[in-house]
């Protein structure tokens, strides 16, 4: 195994992590956090691959900067939804927003 | 060598720490401590880009994610936290075929990657310094750097309609 392939398999396996902590945990903050760890997981993928391979000089490195751009918009408008909910239904349980109107 | 300045042992520490702490925020039962885990998570991701000798991408991942995004995540924990007594679930029905195909996924492209063949990788990690990399950005990738403030602009004022007061909402 070269040096690549052992970073895109921890790339891999902290996606995967991420994924499961989404896929299982019924607290809402934690599946955001879940789920920036599996866009921080695909960040090191990008950034692992642009290192190493000549391709576009820094494109792999601008595109994991837009991604960290995104993920802090994501998260910032995740929160804002946690806490207009949680004020309308006083939880924060996935499995009790069982109704997708105000 | 390919990959010629690949330290073997440090990658070992930060994969360790970083998966880790990945697992401690999947799996712990207090909010607060997911929250901790996680900060220290981005902190050894922030160190595994700084081995790939992208010095740039690991001073925004501190900057970004250890401060702005746990900072807010932190404050959301802090807003909404009361869950106890009947809420002592902590995951929902579908953990263990959640669990079983997370592994299965990991397991099956961790495969895929070492099978495939990547090609020849450089001589050593090659990142463009801050240098070359603000003039791409503001050359090459000026556009989507220009809709990226938009869409922050957008999520701002998103975030403050949603998370306002119900009184004041017409």
């Amino acid at each position: 195994m070269n040096p690549l392939e052992w970073w895109l398999v921890l790339a891999v396996l902290l996606f995967c992590i991420g994924a499961y902590g989404v896929l299982a945990r019924r607290n809402v903050i934690v599946v955001v956090m879940s789920l920036e760890i599996m866009l921080s997981a695909v960040n090191i993928a990008l950034v692992a691959i642009a290192s190493f391979r000549t391709g576009v000089p820094g494109g792999g490195t601008v595109f994991a900067l837009f991604i960290m751009a995104l993920a802090a918009a994501e998260v910032t408008v995740g929160m804002a939804i946690v806490i207009a909910n949680y004020r309308h239904r006083r939880t924060v349980q996935t499995d009790q927003y069982d109704e997708l109107k105000g | 060598m390919p990959g010629g300045d690949f330290h073997p042992w440090l990658f070992v520490i930060v994969a360790a720490w970083v998966l880790v702490c990945a697992l401690g925020v999947v799996a712990s039962k207090k909010v607060m401590y997911s929250a901790v885990s996680m900060v220290l998570c981005f902190l050894g991701v922030a160190f595994a880009y700084a081995l790939l000798h992208a010095e740039l991408i690991a001073i925004m991942q501190i900057l970004v994610y250890v401060g702005a995004i746990s900072i807010v995540i932190l404050f959301a924990i802090m807003l909404t936290e009361v869950q106890d007594g009947e809420y002592r679930q902590f995951f929902n029905r579908q953990a263990i075929a959640a669990a079983v195909l997370a592994a299965l996924a990991a397991a099956a492209i961790s495969v895929t990657i070492v099978a495939a063949d990547i090609g020849p990788i450089g001589e050593k990690t090659l990142n463009p310094g801050v240098r070359e990399l603000s003039s791409l950005l503001f050359d090459r990738y000026v556009l989507p750097f220009e809709l990226v403030s938009l869409v922050l602009l957008a999520a701002m004022i998103g975030a403050i309609v949603l998370a306002r007061k119900e009184e004041e909402r017409r």
